[in-house]
């Protein structure tokens, strides 16, 4: 099949934090649109991945950016020697052949970008082609997902109301400590210990948001420390490394966390 | 006025009466007593009120004239004031100061009292203090406004008895000769800067408040209220120990002899062992039949018990504390020796001490373990252990007795100093007689609710200005009755005021010290002339191909049609259609210090100064516009930049010279920025309010009012097509601002020094849509 190359075959490890599952699955049997809340790194794209797996189906990412045109979401004419040949966008690809399209960070595109979703996102399910004169009715099996970080600050970028309004919406936080210590163990290769220790550590870093940071160290970031303690470098250096230098400029947030971890510490 | 004043009014014979009988007369002084005295009243009861009007009265009898007054109620009702003592103490002292050196001088003195209460605290350094103005008002009368006007400066070593010998040397170096004693005191003297230069090694409070309050944050997620206590700086009390009061941590200004990161270390020790009691203790004991030994024995064993609760959580906390616990198991076993030597017997496991009530202590603790969450066990274990030292016979003295180690808290905070009216009660003042000496001049019971719920300085109301210092009227704008819900006609009245000139060399100055930052902008700026283009498609050249376009050539020239050649893609600077206009408040609260010792108005003019440059670098249409008020006869605006101007050395030198004073009218400011904006020619219009508080002015005294009307002025922009965004200075003004430009429209900067980084960015994500 066209979308084979898309199926992912191996089960990705996905820790339930609450009635995500649930609730996508019910989504879905509704063909209903999805939007993934949370903040960064808090295993939205491994959530979709999981589910992509869990329903059998194809999974189409596309990381929005500035730049990003209608065309390319929806597909450009290309030359080909024997002449010029539609080329189907990714998302047209998803919508055609019953795919689930996952638009990563969303608010990043363009808002007049972002519209080209709106006839597939209520009851028409269809893709307008205009460069084609096309009208492409969605695939039974077609479901559109987006992920959107609210952020802490947000005068600026965000999704149009009638963007918003469309979707089901699933909010992801940090999942509780033990499951947290559960995900970082396994995903990073550390020890038990070294998981809750890192946890605990991302604690102090998160409750200081909204106080001097703008959003804590995320599960991603635990895992990265976890694997550069693995690599060998000593804890102290790999967690400044890991979370504090990337975190944050600010001399005094700065101090203030490495002095609030070096607590944390044994 | 209410209906309960109204009654005190004629009820009551007394100063409160004739005092508001005197202010029947003072039609321009009134709104804002009214305003005063309201805000009083939630403070203090009715006889507090009574000797308040006593005051101001004394200050009336002595000519103190209507600025002297106002500034007295801005002392009075400023954040600082929770207690009534100090504040009839500071009508006394500015009287007397009025008397020797005239009303501009008490009123001088009344301004500088907030510096010095962010230094000293409000207790008995705080006396001290007008105890020293006062001699400066009778032996130096003339210097006393110049003094006044540099209090943060010459507070700045941190310590009452470090002001104390300045001034003693000011009048001794001058030796009666009044120049001298001028330039001494306006900081002109090379004796004079030396004194007031800092220790270099010294840490003060203020120095360490951002750091520790974000430690803190982090370590127990709940955000500390910390303020200072003045220490004694003479070496023969010993030094201040921590406190708690209520839901404060008060924290010494200074630790004597202790330098750099030792001294960062021992606030950090402090602070975190402070906020365990808060956060994981919460312990309130009952004074009932405790002895003074039993009760410093409590304190002790509930000391170990949250720090024992707080490193089970957090570990590393042990290497914070254990520097300090210094006592070894020898020499004379005297009460406060074996207190020290206890306190590290439960603190550090591998502490050895033969002595039997040590080893007694420790057990106890150790079999209490299993139920350490219960404050209980501190207040049992304590009895128990003050009763077996009580019959050793060794000698406690509650008078001399200071808490050990050096980082704990005094513990007179997890007492509950209620209405406990048994003999024992005066066990506790005998230890708040040695542990907090200013407590014997002003009660500092637990804070009241204002103190603890807002730590930032309440916006300007200043004093209002004689009919000469007007400017020239240029516009009248309608305000909003939100009594009347009428919009009253031509009720404000705006007067241009020509900027004074500075000197324009601060401004480069100060952005050269920010370089990090201002190479960030700079960045910024590069990629908004980069990125700020538009992507020209099918274009007779360019940098690159247009896919698109050279499919459709390719199309056309197969199907032999002649092709189109533009298949380039260039990419051209983009004239932005925009103009923003950036309206500063300059109110009298951007006076206020920061930690850094620099003011919010310094902070505000290196943002703007920052910004200024990156807008004249894209080429942006931009203004600079300074507001303020004086009442609604009196709204100030002083224009900085116009649209039309380049920003030259005059834009910097007109920036530079923007001083802090009066109020906030910033509807009436909002209404007069959207006529400006309005003649713009742009089809983008953009508002950017720099403000540090909510509005206000004299002439008004709910605050609320001028928030409604800000609000109405804001949707009449937004009808006009204006963008206008709110940058609010300090948790203080948030809710105001949100109510008036709307949530997404709001941006808070916490902490003002991060101002012109935030700004900065603020403008480059509006500008780009
Ligand atoms: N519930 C979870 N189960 C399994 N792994 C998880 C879970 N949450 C987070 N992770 C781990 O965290 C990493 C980051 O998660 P992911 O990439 O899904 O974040 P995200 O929410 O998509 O972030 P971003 O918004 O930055 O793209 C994953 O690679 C995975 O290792
Ligand atoms: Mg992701």
């Amino acid at each position: 099949m066209i979308l084979d190359s898309y199926r992912i075959a191996t089960e990705p490890y996905y820790q339930p934090q609450g009635q995500e599952i649930a609730t996508f699955l019910a989504a879905y049997h509704e063909r209903l649109p999805i939007m993934l809340k949370g903040p960064t790194g808090c295993g939205k794209t491994r959530f979709i991945e999981h589910m992509a797996w869990r329903l059998g189906k194809p999974l189409i990412t596309v990381a929005a950016h500035e730049d990003m045109t209608a065309a390319d979401l929806a597909g450009r004419y290309l030359l080909e020697p024997s002449g010029t040949v539609w080329h189907d966008g990714p998302l047209t690809l998803a919508v055609r052949h019953g795919a689930i399209c996952y638009l990563d960070e969303i608010v990043e595109a363009r808002q007049d970008t972002t519209v080209v979703i709106h006839p597939l996102t209520d009851a028409r399910r269809i893709l307008p082609l205009d460069k084609h004169n096309e009208i492409v009715p969605a695939h039974s099996d077609f479901q559109l997902t987006i992920s959107y970080n609210p952020g802490y600050q947000s005068a600026v970028k965000d999704l149009k109301e009638s963007t918003k309004q469309r979707f089901i919406a699933i909010d992801f936080g940090y999942p509780p400590p033990a499951t947290e210590s559960a995900i970082v163990a396994r995903e990073s290769g550390a020890d038990a210990d070294l998981a809750r220790l890192l946890v605990t550590i991302a604690e102090r870093s998160r409750n200081l948001q909204g106080h001097g940071l703008d959003e804590g160290a995320s599960t991603r970031m635990l895992i990265h420390t976890g694997r550069m303690v693995r690599a060998g470098l000593p804890l102290p250096v790999a967690v400044q490394s890991g979370i504090v230098l990337p975190i944050t400029d600010n001399p005094d947030i700065r101090a203030a966390l490495s002095d609030a971890i070096e607590a944390c510490l044994p | 006025m209410s209906a309960a004043q109204l009654q005190l009014v004629s009820g009551v014979e007394g100063p409160t009466r004739t005092l508001h009988l005197w202010m029947r007369q003072r039609d321009r002084l009134r709104p804002l007593f009214t305003a005063t005295w309201e805000i009083l009243s939630q403070r203090f009861d009715a006889a507090e009120m009574d000797a308040w009007a006593g005051a101001v009265l004394d200050l009336a009898n002595v000519n103190a004239g209507p600025s002297c007054l106002i500034a007295y109620w801005d002392a009075s009702t400023s954040d600082g004031a929770t207690e009534i003592a100090p504040l009839l103490g500071a009508a006394r002292s500015g009287a007397e100061i009025c008397r020797h050196a005239g009303a501009q001088a008490a009123t001088d003195a009344f301004k500088a009292l907030s510096a010095a209460r962010r230094m000293l605290g409000s207790g008995a350094a705080l006396s001290r203090w007008w105890r020293t103005m006062e001699k400066l008002a009778t032996q130096a009368p003339e210097s006393l406004a110049a003094t006044a006007h540099h209090m943060a400066e010459i507070l700045r070593p941190g310590t009452i008895a470090a002001f104390e010998s300045f001034v003693a040397a000011g009048l001794r170096t001058a030796a009666g000769d009044r120049r001298k004693r001028l330039a001494f005191f306006s900081l002109q003297d090379e004796l004079a800067q030396r004194m007031v230069a800092r220790d270099p090694g010294a840490v003060t409070f203020s120095d360490v408040e951002t750091e520790l309050k974000a430690f803190l944050t982090a370590l127990y997620g709940e955000v500390p209220l910390l303020r200072s206590i003045s220490t004694d700086e003479s070496a023969q009390t010993p030094q201040r120990r921590a406190a708690i009061a209520g839901p404060l941590i008060r924290l010494p200004e200074i630790y004597r002899g202790v330098q750099d990161d030792a001294a960062r270390a021992l606030f950090r020790a402090a602070a975190a062992h402070a906020q365990a009691h808060l956060a994981l203790g919460r312990a309130r004991f009952a004074i009932g039949q405790l002895k003074p030994l039993q009760v410093a024995l409590v304190n002790l064993i509930e000391d170990a018990r949250v720090e024992t609760l707080a490193m089970r959580r957090l570990p590393g906390l042990r290497r914070l504390w254990a520097p300090y616990h210094v006592a070894t198991p020898t020499g004379v076993a005297t009460a406060p020796m074996l207190l020290a030597r206890l306190a590290r017997a439960l603190f550090d496991p591998d502490y050895v001490d033969a002595d039997g009530f040590v080893g007694k202590g420790r057990a106890l603790f150790a079999a209490a373990l299993p139920r350490l969450d219960e404050h209980a066990i501190s207040r049992e274990i304590g009895m128990l252990l003050g009763n077996d030292l009580g019959q050793m016979r060794v000698q406690f003295n509650a008078k001399t007795y200071v808490v050990e180690p050096l980082y704990r808290d005094d513990g007179l905070g997890l007492w509950d100093l209620g209405d406990d009216t048994t003999s024992s009660a005066e066990t506790l003042e005998l230890f708040i007689e040695a542990l907090r000496p200013e407590q014997q001049e002003s009660s500092d019971g637990p804070p009241r609710e204002q103190d603890a719920a807002n730590a930032a300085a309440e916006p300007g109301k200043a004093r209002p200005a004689g009919p000469d210092e007007r400017g020239v009227v240029i516009a009248r704008y309608p305000e909003w009755d939100r009594v009347d819900a009428i919009e009253r006609a031509d009720w404000t009245t705006v007067r241009e005021v020509a900027a004074s000139l500075g000197d324009a060399g601060s401004i480069d100055q100060a952005l050269e010290q920010a370089s990090v930052l201002r190479g960030r902008v700079a960045r910024l700026v590069r990629s908004v002339r980069l990125g700020r283009t538009v992507r020209l498609k099918r274009q007779q050249d360019g940098h690159d191909l247009d896919l698109d376009a050279m499919l459709d050539a390719g199309i056309a020239l197969r199907s032999g049609e002649t092709p189109d050649l533009r298949v380039f893609r260039s990419a051209k600077a983009l004239h932005r259609d925009l103009s923003a206009l950036l309206l500063i408040d300059t109110s009298e609260s951007t006076r206020d210090r920061l930690a850094s010792g620099a003011t919010v108005l310094d902070v505000e003019r290196l943002a703007v100064a920052l910004l200024a440059e990156a807008m004249e670098e894209l080429g942006d249409t931009f203004g600079l516009l300074a507001f303020s008020s004086d009442g609604r006869d009196d709204v100030r605006m002083t224009s900085i930049k116009r649209f039309s101007e380049a920003y030259d050395r005059d834009c910097r030198a007109r920036l530079a010279g923007l001083s802090a004073g009066l109020s906030t009218r910033l509807g009436t400011a909002l209404r007069h920025a959207g006529g400006v904006l309005g003649k713009a020619s742009t089809s983008r219009k953009l508002l950017i309010v720099l403000t540090d508080g909510e509005p206000s002015d004299i002439d008004v005294p709910d605050p609320f009012d001028l928030i409604e009307d800000a609000r109405r002025a804001a949707i009449g922009l937004h009808a006009q097509g204006i963008d206008a965004y709110g940058v609010v200075l300090g948790r203080a003004g948030v809710e105001a601002a949100t109510r008036i430009f709307g949530r997404r429209n709001t941006m808070l900067v916490h902490r003002v020094e991060d101002l012109p980084a935030r700004l900065s960015e603020l403008y480059f994500r509006l500008a780009r849509r």
